[in-house]
């Protein structure tokens, strides 16, 4: 079966600005990938292109075999780092906005999450809190049956707790068969969730190893090593 | 997938644009009321109390239909902008669906509004002054006689529907065209708002000039009328309006999938 994610030689600039340089990547299913870098290192820039919300410069990458389109849509469940959210909706309406375009939409389990932390479905959006509105979308992505989950910095801006709850959120609800992309700089807090880990610097990719390698061959964890690699 | 975007566009909508509407017609119930005081009140010569409410609410009136149609422009060009390219544009373009269904289920709702807004300030002034028969009928004779000066030889149903249809396409075409140049404006890195409107004063400018070469050449042509009739804008027909609205209509749609398919770049 074809890797999830191929990106050949994918280039990204901004006038004289290189955001990604020459990206070669292959990301297999079945696994939670960390897309690691510092601020700046073309994470979201690769991330976006992904999803087709940006065209690269040169290169292509190719999700399930595909170029981004309609039929890749449907097969990614993106988690952007802002708040994409119509404020003026209430919950219950952003869960039918998504089980009405999202055909691998799981109503029960967005109910169920939902109740968990104690959501009203009537709550209008523009009425939660931040970090409350983060979660709501979490739960909206996290209920889809997809072949990638691509959450960009889902824990950054969030108190500790509720970074153990997205963490577990996640790893709870994704769909085994597909693979997670979850790119973060605060390495610590999912180390131990991430079976691969993908380096990113100055938008070209310096490491692709696995998170139990790297402990095992550095002799350190992924965050101190991370810490080496990326010093200033 | 149009039905459904065309659901949540409309229910993004329809609670600000249709309580403005209300608003339109609560006011020419006020203003209709004030001109039937104004009317049954006995002359008099003297400034009154009364002289100034009426002249208060139909300030008011004049106002309020202003800001309603002004209002609606500027809310819907707003709504187009964050909800393509601002924040909530991450959820829109990461939908399954084509572009091509994004760009009508927001010109339908777009053009649907600036139309129903319309007919309201049409029907508003009509329901104001019509205050009886005679009214109404010197002002139908009045607009035909202003149809007929316009170029028809006899104003016949044929040219009321073509006419009708006409301005429908300028609706669209006016709707595209802000579409068009929100998109345009986001082919740049920086200043995006900026660049729009730049945008859409160049296409202002290239539209002006050769809507003035085309009545300098049709007043050569007809030499009869005068070139001033026609640069002042009184020589369009309908079949211009209909010909210039639907080419422009399919220019600006097909610059706006353009971007939106090809160059999008969402900050």
């Amino acid at each position: 079966m074809a890797p999830v994610v191929q990106c050949m030689g994918l280039t990204k600039t901004y006038g004289r600005k290189i955001a990604l340089n020459q990206v070669y990547l292959n990301l297999e299913r079945g696994r939670i990938i960390g897309l690691l870098g510092p601020n700046g290192s073309g994470k979201t820039t690769l991330i976006k292109i992904m999803n087709g919300l940006l065209k690269p410069t040169a290169g292509e990458v190719l999700i399930n075999g595909q170029r981004p389109g309609i039929d890749t849509k449907m097969r990614i469940s993106y988690l952007p780092e802002r708040t994409y959210l119509q404020p003026g909706m209430k919950v219950l309406e952003l869960v039918q906005y998504f089980q009405d375009f999202y055909p691998d939409f799981r109503v029960d389990r967005a109910f169920d999450m939902l109740a968990r932390l104690q959501i009203p479905p009537q709550e209008r959006l523009k009425n939660l809190s931040k970090g409350t509105k983060e979660k709501v979308q979490l739960i909206m992505v996290m209920s889809r049956d997809a072949d990638l989950y691509i959450l960009d910095e889902p824990i950054a801006g969030v108190d500790p707790a509720a970074r153990d709850y997205i963490l577990h959120t996640i790893v709870s609800n994704y769909n085994r068969c597909g693979s997670i992309l979850l790119s973060t700089h605060l390495i610590s807090d999912v180390e131990n969730i991430l079976d691969e880990v993908v380096f990113i610097k100055y938008g070209s990719i310096v490491l692709q190893a696995g998170a139990e390698q790297i402990r095992r061959n550095e002799r350190k964890s992924v965050d101190q090593f991370f810490r080496e690699v990326f010093a200033c | 997938m149009l039905g459904k975007l065309m659901k949540y566009e409309w229910k993004a909508t329809w609670k600000l644009l249709l309580s403005a509407n209300l608003l339109t017609v609560v006011m020419t119930g006020l203003a209709r009321w004030m001109v039937y005081l104004m009317d049954k009140a006995p002359y008099s010569s003297d400034f009154q109390m009364m002289d100034f409410v009426a002249v208060m609410v139909l300030f008011t009136y004049v106002a309020s239909m202003f800001a309603v149609y002004v209002g609606t422009a500027i809310y819907l060009i707003h709504r187009f902008y964050t909800s393509t390219y601002g924040d909530q544009g991450y959820l829109l373009h990461t939908l399954p669906v084509d572009t091509h269904h994004i760009i009508i289920a927001k010109m339908l709702v777009s053009v649907l509004w600036v139309m129903m807004n319309s007919l309201i300030i049409y029907f508003s002034v009509i329901f104001l002054f019509a205050t009886s028969t005679e009214i109404v009928k010197s002002m139908m004779e009045g607009l035909v006689d202003t149809l007929e000066y316009l170029g028809a030889e006899k104003v016949s149903v044929f040219m009321v529907i073509m006419t009708i249809t006409a301005y429908i396409f300028t609706l669209f075409a006016k709707v595209l065209k802000v579409g068009a140049c929100i998109s345009l404006g986001q082919l740049s890195s920086n200043h995006k708002l900026m660049l729009s409107f730049a945008w859409y004063v160049g296409i202002y400018i290239v539209e002006s000039m050769l809507q003035g070469v085309y009545f300098a050449i049709r007043a050569a042509v007809h030499s009869q009328v005068s070139p001033m009739n026609y640069l002042s804008g009184f020589g369009t027909d309908w079949e211009t309006t209909l010909i210039s609205g639907i080419f422009s209509c399919v220019i600006f749609y097909i610059l706006t999938w353009y971007v939106m398919n090809r160059k999008l770049n969402l900050d």
